[in-house]
């Protein structure tokens, strides 16, 4: 584990942090929890000559990125602390998951060899699958959020169908397959590497076997961990992987997909993952503007700039977590609009429940998945 | 005392539920070795993460005992076990590892007989199906 650490300390240049602090003003979580800086935890890991401590600020990191894009040197924190999650599950720290870790233990029971999952229930019957096509569209655990959260009334396969009814409508051949797995990613985030490369590993085999060459994906935590950590992990899976956005942007430009029309002023949540992570900002904004009628005002913080949802890897979800929510929904209402945009089921959670379990001072502003209103307009 | 080789849990309230699993020690009533019992204050102190951690463990099934409805020792009942019941079923059914594998069941006080019956069917029901994906 000394050495991992060694090699993550010279993956994430931390040795390169100036120690100008530009890290934690930025931090949405240092904002509200002062015991919680960024530089600091990585300085006090590189003190330490010997393994040991328990940091227990390195839990409340939302993975947001935000201090990465300040960072002069790039300095990846958010992958420093999630080697030190690494470190600390292994020396038997037990942590505190969000929903009583049912998360987590719904994606370890998905590395079950021969598991037959039963998970495409929901599918619309008028959705065309090409069982012949190598372009494999990646649901997501969307059908398992949906189940989890029907108190919460968020409804996260809506996104799905919406994507699914733009791919259709854009003629683009995808196939479903029924046993994908969870990707993994917030099993990752949390440190915990032995139960994502389970899940990569029956998720990649998955695939070989159907012969899959392109997945189009709605979810950005999806596309980022297909994208870049399969990558990392097998060293290149020679799949191609794109974000639904950047499928469907470049059609409704030149004019091959037509969009259809919607009153509505909305404003765009950038997802951390699709925003600061994968850099994909515009290709979003290209497709709301193209359903006719609809206006996009931008949020006090947009793009590279963008708040967090407040909530990652169903790990700590308090006090600072509602605050930064807050924080979002006050600038979603300055915006003037009616609809908060999101591409992401995540957000689309983390924030329904915020706006649900407030004093009564919620913002009432509508949350949607970005899919699902476009595919709206459709109609 | 019967074998079996169904791994159970059972989730019982610490009032009701658990005198009817007295009532049947003190009858002398056998049922399955392989069953463990998990005393809970009430049965809303448990959730889907609880129970879905028990199948990440092994176990082949989990009963959720508690009092009849507005029986509660706690005078009111929220209704949450009916809630996290019925999140966990679906989530079990979506898992491809059976609805069937968990079962809800409300008996009055001290129905050691009851409680014998029920946990008996629930092992039953299980062994009929194919066995569970193992570790």
């Amino acid at each position: 584990m000394q050495q991992n650490i060694e090699r993550e300390i010279k993956d994430t240049n931390i040795r390169l942090c100036l120690d100008c602090g530009k890290c934690t003003v930025v931090c949405p979580v240092a904002q509200y929890d002062p015991a919680f800086n960024p530089r600091l935890i990585a300085q006090r890991r590189l003190s330490q000559n010997s393994r040991g401590s328990r940091d227990e600020t390195i839990w409340s990191c939302l993975n947001c990125y935000m201090c990465v894009e300040r960072c002069n040197y790039h300095v990846k924190f958010p992958r420093f602390i999630q080697a030190l999650r690494a470190e600390s599950l292994s020396e038997g720290t037990q942590i505190q998951c969000s929903h009583g870790g049912a998360m987590q233990t719904m994606m370890r029971l998905m590395t079950r060899e021969g598991i037959k999952q039963k998970r495409l229930n929901w599918l619309p019957q008028d959705v065309e699958l090409s069982g012949q096509s190598d372009t494999l569209f990646f649901v997501g655990c969307a059908p398992y959020f949906d189940v989890l959260f029907k108190d919460l009334g968020v409804n996260t396969l809506e996104g799905v169908k919406g994507a699914l009814k733009l791919l259709n409508r854009a003629q683009i051949p995808f196939n479903i397959i029924a046993d994908e797995r969870c990707c993994g990613r917030d099993l990752l985030l949390q440190g915990d590497r032995k139960g994502f490369a389970a899940l990569a590993k029956a998720n990649v085999e998955e695939f070989t076997r159907h012969g899959i060459k392109r997945i189009i994906t709605n979810c950005p935590e999806c596309y980022y961990t297909l994208k870049v950590d399969y990558h990392n992990t097998f060293g290149g899976t020679g799949i191609e992987v794109m974000h639904l956005t950047q499928v469907i942007a470049p059609l409704v430009q030149s004019g091959k997909l037509s969009l259809g029309k919607l009153e509505k002023k909305v404003t765009y949540q950038d997802p951390c993952t699709l925003g600061r992570c994968s850099r994909i900002f515009d290709e979003p904004r290209r497709v709301l503007g193209a359903v006719s009628g609809l206006k996009l005002v931008e949020m006090e913080q947009s793009r590279e700039k963008a708040l967090c949802c407040g909530a990652t890897s169903w790990l700590q979800c308090g006090a600072v977590n509602r605050q930064i929510q807050r924080q979002r929904f006050t600038q979603a209402e300055a915006s003037g609009a009616e609809i908060l945009v999101t591409a992401c089921p995540k957000c689309q959670i983390h924030l329904t429940c915020a706006q649900k379990s407030s004093d009564g001072k919620a913002a009432r502003i509508e949350i949607r998945d970005l899919a699902s209103l476009a595919a709206q307009s459709l109609d | 005392m019967n074998n079996t080789g169904a791994n159970i849990v059972v989730f019982t309230c610490n009032w009701d539920g658990l005198s009817c699993i007295e009532a049947a020690a003190q009858k002398g009533l056998s049922y399955p070795a392989s069953v463990k019992i998990v005393r809970v204050s009430c049965l809303s102190r448990v959730h889907s993460g609880l129970i879905l951690k028990a199948f990440e463990l092994g176990t082949n099934g989990v009963m959720l005992l508690g009092c009849n409805p507005g029986g509660c020792h706690f005078e009111i009942d929220p209704g949450l076990i009916e809630r996290e019941y019925e999140k966990t079923r679906n989530i079990l059914g979506l898992l491809g590892l059976q609805e069937k594998r968990l079962a809800l069941i409300r008996l009055p006080a001290g129905d050691g007989p009851g409680f014998v019956k029920q946990v008996n069917d629930f092992i039953a029901g299980i062994e009929q199906t194919e066995p569970a994906t193992s570790r």
